[in-house]
């Protein structure tokens, strides 16, 4: 019998190697494809919009964001047609996007590159690097009716390109641009382009351009000391008429841009109207056609929800109606008609949206919208408007809102939804992965166990009710089986809602909450990917610090599951939780406590109250400790802990790092102190390991057949450091591993004529770190990994403060052929299965490269006993096999995190990559050992059983016949 | 088939010479069974033997002293089987070498549970040996021979790697060990 286990393990081992020498394949196979996976694309918050008109029937809208992306969404299904993402940061910042036919223009990287793309497929029609300079304004010029030109005005030149080619027609410097601002392009068709440009509360410039050869027509100053701004206050209107309104004198000012002259006041009083105190009034005009001047009438916002029709007739204001209340406004042009659209609120859960003709200010027969805010949602933000002539010429339209956070929204009349889409999840924060809860059957049996007996009689009765719901649920489902069994395959859906929620066989749906930048919380099921649920959180600050954990699982049936948004304000440093369901989003009942001080860390522990919530400490900038939920279990079981309770922090900015002990009183003590000079090095990143990572194994096997034990040290910190020199020849980064208990260092490596960013690894007995030698121009991934020796010190307790043997180190350094965007290693349930780390790099693949090759164990010369142990023999290069890619061709753009949770089978780890897209799918990185393959063959198999059973009663009976037969003879 | 009424004759006729021979039932009072029936058949005539007596001559059971000897060599062949096993089983073990494969493991298997199963059914051999008079020498010198047998089959067990005599058999019964402190921290927010 004790051969068992050894034989066991050769058998093992022989399976290992035949799994090494069978060529480890990853890749999913055709038929596999989008069965685990899913991946969804966004484009992020969009800044312009443009409908595509120049056909009747097209169905594009065309969306310029602030993540720098370019794309074509499809109005009646909301998906993308086609999509261009540019760089990120101010590089490849979209400043303007104009529309003409078929050709979209933008100018990039504040005025840095023009290019034209082809709305139909989105393909590039030109592009070329402008003059430098800082971008101001670019329109489009037209000039006897047609549309041949785009100007670009940057801050001291103006230049005008052909829209065929992109080709330059002439620049000209703009004249006194040292002083004067020039903010704003504008042509009205007639053969001029005029740059208007401003000196702050001196005067106006206009300087006039002729389209052809780029000469200064007219060139003019006009006093107006009350302007500041043109593109906030002002609008061309008409012809050649610049308006602009001022809050301060409460006046309009028109300004012909044909004659020398002074600016027309015209005190809003006359008009009978009143600027909101304190509100910046502004104008919206309209220039249908970039051949033909502007139209006459024009919006003034007066209000947050004041909004008025003007119209200039004949050099006179007239007031052509007042909207009131109007939260946002938007001109549509179809053919030659132009109306208004307007949005205004109806009552707490909705907004109406009307036309008006602009000529006239008539509401338009039967144009009502409806337009219902979600109540987890924000506010509409944004509105644009798709107007088309129906067959009777009469107006149809489409809107498309966009929301405080971030949410598109296409409504269709008379308030159909015909799609959103959750652009906040272009930008996911953090994010964690829930079980889901039991079924409501299996919670029922569970209750009936949970809650106290009374009597025999009771119990009986509640066994046989629970038993029956049971029946009943099982009838349902082969109910369901039968009746979907008739429909055709493609019609059978099954639809996540979050009533029908519940946890499946092996554990491997989940809940992901994810938290964006925006305030928005998620919570979307893994399996199909559907937005379950979603809150905002509206007053989050700009730059805030969230950390996301969860307080209780859904393992505690009758309480429910509970998670805790902790929301930093980076300026005040004041911080507030949000606590709330992860499985129905849903605000929790329990009050969080107010926090008055600004917070420094946050720490769950194992500890749990008589409730089964972790109990969450919140050390403030006085390095005391409060801890929620705080009641007198709690407290009292932190008094009986406190000695054992440590935690760190790390100051990146004073590069410092302090260890603390917990005292009685929930103030701190401190232990340790490390300094790490700020003037030479600064602090990027610390890892520690993740609280839920099991490790099966506590050594490895040598050649030899002796044991090799792992240090697995669960108070270790890997701190990773880059020099404050970023000279190619001085700079280095350096890596630290350090307890944070004890503050000792064991284990110090600095990498010279290195470079970050480091990205960085922390798992089990070892560190992967990956970074750009500046000496030889390439990635490089190193590994360290620590061992205790061949003998365990003490194998039943790990105490950090008990450890006298520092730990054997080994480290080895591999080339990699790509740089990374961001890495994370494979988590299983028990810890069985093999390590593989999980690579997103910036071409959109995720890269699963097995541990196996960054093994500091790996020998130069192959030995007997490096062949025994598997060890591959070390060659500097790392390769990347395209079987290797766990996403196929599904590129995720710009990953910004790898997150991954165990699921309830050991081979298998659920994986989620965010970024701008968001893509889910499963890894087994030691193969599916624990199921049957999808293509098993039952079928055969049990065909197969059954003939063997048949053939074996027939020849038996034959057998006995023959028998008796011969006993007869 | 074709000429029903002339062959059914025929076979009416042979059906009826067979029963003659083959009777509905049939006593004989003769120890014989079929085949000394057929015998009979075969020739021999219908004589009958009286009871008791058997046609083959019964062999002389009475000990002689010659054949003394011969047990004893009978049973030192008995005693000594399992050692004169062991050149063959020290062949076959160096042949199959210490790579884990089917055919090693299965000669393993066999050289293992040959000894072992004599030893089980120790009891039934020396019944066999009871006759000799060197009795619990051959015994002994059997027994030996099989714990040889064992002994091998274990060493190339051990040789092979198949014995947990190693501490890396055991890692796997190494629980985790337990943490003593609670930590956590990070990055001031």
């Amino acid at each position: 019998q004790a051969k068992a286990p050894a034989a066991m393990a050769k058998l093992i081992l022989l399976c290992l190697n035949f799994i090494i020498l069978s060529n480890t394949v990853e890749a999913v196979f055709e038929d596999q494809v989008g069965k685990f996976d899913w991946r969804q694309q966004y484009v992020g918050k969009v800044r312009f919009s443009h409908f595509d008109t120049h056909l009747q029937s097209s169905k594009k809208v065309l969306l310029a964001t602030e993540k720098n992306v370019f794309a074509a969404l499809n109005t009646r299904t909301g998906e993308l047609f086609w999509r261009h993402v540019d760089r990120t940061g101010p590089e490849g910042n979209i400043d303007a996007l104009l529309l003409h036919g078929q050709d979209a223009v933008l100018v990039i990287g504040n005025g840095r590159l023009l290019r034209s793309w082809e709305i139909n497929v989105g393909g590039l029609n030109w592009e070329i690097v402008l003059d430098s300079g800082s971008f101001q304004s670019a329109c489009l010029v037209g000039y006897q009716g047609t549309v041949k030109h785009v100007a670009v005005l940057k801050k001291a030149s103006i230049s005008l390109h052909y829209l065929s080619n992109g080709h330059q027609k002439w620049v000209e410097n703009l004249p006194e641009s040292e002083t004067v601002d020039y903010q704003a392009v504008y042509s009205g068709g007639n053969g001029d382009v005029y740059a208007l440009g401003v000196v702050p509360h001196s005067h106006i410039t206009v300087v006039s351009y002729n389209v052809e050869d780029g000469e200064i027509n007219k060139q003019m100053s006009v006093e107006a000391p009350w302007l500041s701004n043109i593109q906030a206050s002002c609008a061309v209107i008409a012809k050649e008429m610049l308006a602009c309104v001022d809050s301060s004198t409460a006046s309009l000012y028109m300004l012909d841009l044909h004659v020398q002259s002074q600016m027309t006041q015209i005190p809003l009083q006359s008009l009978g109207l009143e600027v909101d105190p304190g509100f910046q009034p502004a104008l919206v005009s309209t220039q249908p056609n970039p051949a033909r001047p502007p139209l006459s009438e024009f919006f003034l916002q007066l209000g947050p929800e004041q909004h008025l029709l003007l119209q200039l007739n004949n050099g006179q204001i007239v007031v052509l109606r007042d909207f009131k209340p109007a939260i946002l406004v938007s001109f549509a042009t179809t053919g030659e008609k132009t109306v208004v659209a307007v949005m205004s609120p109806k009552n707490k859960t909705a907004c109406s949206v009307n036309l008006f003709s602009a000529e006239s200010g008539r509401r338009l027969l039967d144009t009502t919208l409806i337009f219902n805010m979600d109540p987890n949602g924000g506010k509409p933000e944004k509105l644009y408007v798709q107007t088309f002539l129906k067959k009777d010429d009469s107006v149809g339209y489409r809107v498309m809102v966009q929301t405080e956070d971030q949410t598109l929204t296409l409504i269709q009349q008379p308030g159909r939804v015909m799609w959103t889409r959750e652009e906040a999840l272009s930008d996911v924060v953090t994010m964690e992965m829930v079980d889901l809860p039991l079924t409501g059957t299996q919670a029922e049996l569970e209750g009936e166990f949970g809650k106290k007996a009374d009597g025999l009689m009771s119990m009986v009765l509640k066994r046989l009710s629970s038993q029956l719901i049971l029946l009943q649920a099982w009838i349902s489902h082969l109910w369901k089986l039968f009746y979907d069994a008739r429909k055709p395959r493609s019609l059978v859906k099954n639809d996540v809602t979050i009533e029908n929620l519940s946890r499946d066989e092996f554990n491997l749906q989940k809940m992901m909450i994810m938290v964006t930048a925006s305030g928005k919380l998620f919570g979307i099921d893994s399996k199909t990917g559907s937005i379950l649920w979603k809150h905002y959180l509206d007053n989050i600050p700009s730059n805030a610090a969230f950390k996301l954990m969860v307080q209780r699982t859904t393992a505690h049936f009758p309480h429910p599951p509970q998670c805790t948004l902790l929301i930093k304000d980076k300026d005040t440093g004041l911080a507030t939780l949000h606590v709330f369901n992860p499985i129905f989003g849903k605000k929790s009942h329990i009050t969080p406590p107010t926090l008055p001080q600004p917070i420094l860390q946050s720490l769950i522990l194992p500890l749990m109250d008589q409730d089964y919530a972790k109990v969450l400490l919140l050390i403030d900038d006085q390095y005391k400790v409060s801890a929620f939920p705080s009641t007198k279990n709690v407290l009292q079981q932190l008094q009986e802990m406190a000695s054992s309770i440590f935690f760190y922090l790390v100051d990146s900015s004073q590069g410092r790092l302090c260890g603390y002990r917990l005292r009685t009183d929930l103030s701190t003590e401190l232990i340790w102190e490390v300094i790490i000079p700020t003037e030479v090095q600064r602090i990027v990143s610390v890892k520690g390991k993740r609280p839920n990572e099991h490790v099966h194994s506590q050594g490895r096997v040598m050649g030899d057949r002796s044991v090799l034990y792992k240090y697995l040290n669960p108070n270790l910190l890997a701190v990773v450091t880059e020099s404050t020199d970023l000279h190619q020849e001085r700079s280095f980064i350096g890596i630290l591993l350090i307890d944070g208990v004890t503050g000792r260092i064991f284990h110090e490596a600095v990498q010279r004529k290195a470079r970050g960013p480091v990205h960085v690894v922390h798992s089990e007995n070892w560190v992967v770190y990956e970074y750009w030698s500046t000496k030889s121009r390439r990635n490089e991934f190193s590994v360290i990994e620590l061992y205790e020796g061949m003998e365990l010190y003490n194998s039943s307790v790990f105490s950090s403060l008990d450890r006298p043997h520092a730990p054997q180190v080994l480290q080895q350094s591999y080339i990699f052929p790509s740089s990374i965007s961001t890495m994370e290693a494979t988590l299983t349930e028990k810890g069985i299965t093999s390590r593989h780390l999980l690579i997103g790099l910036p071409s959109g693949g995720i890269l699963s490269l097995p541990k196996m090759f960054l093994d500091p164990r790996r020998p130069e010369i192959v030995s007997e006993q490096s062949r025994e142990e598997n060890l591959i023999p070390y060659s500097p290069e790392l390769l990347i096999r395209t079987e290797w890619f766990i996403n196929y061709n599904q590129t995720v753009s710009r990953v910004r995190g790898i997150y991954t949770a165990p699921s309830g089978l050991e081979s298998t780890c659920l994986v989620v990559a965010y970024g701008l897209d968001i893509y889910q799918t499963r890894v087994y990185p030691s193969k599916q050992f624990d199921v049957l393959k999808d293509d098993y063959d039952y079928m055969l198999i049990s065909s197969v059983l059954f003939a063997l059973f048949f053939a074996t009663m027939i020849s038996k009976r034959l057998a006995e016949v023959k028998l008796l037969n011969r006993a007869w003879r | 088939m074709a000429s029903p009424g002339g062959q059914g004759a025929g076979a009416l006729s042979t059906r009826g010479g067979s029963a003659a021979r083959r009777m509905k039932w049939a006593l004989e009072l003769s120890l014989g069974n079929t085949r000394s029936r057929s015998e009979r058949q075969g020739g021999q005539g219908d004589v009958i033997y009286p009871i008791g007596y058997s046609e083959k001559p019964v062999p002389d059971t009475s000990i002689q002293e010659t054949d003394k000897n011969l047990v004893e060599k009978r049973c030192w062949d008995v005693a000594l089987g399992p050692l004169k096993q062991i050149p063959m089983n020290l062949f076959i073990m160096y042949m199959s070498g210490n790579t884990i494969s089917i055919f090693p493991i299965m000669m393993v298997c066999m050289m293992a549970w040959r000894p072992i199963q004599a030893l089980m059914s120790m009891s039934a051999t020396f019944k066999l040996l009871e006759s000799s008079s060197q009795q619990w020498l051959q015994g002994l010198v059997y027994l030996i021979g099989n714990l040889l047998g064992s002994a091998l089959a274990i060493y190339k067990c051990q040789s092979m790697g198949l014995l947990p005599t190693h501490s890396s058999d055991w890692l796997a019964f190494i629980e985790p060990p337990q943490r003593m402190e609670i930590m956590g921290g990070g990055m001031v927010l």
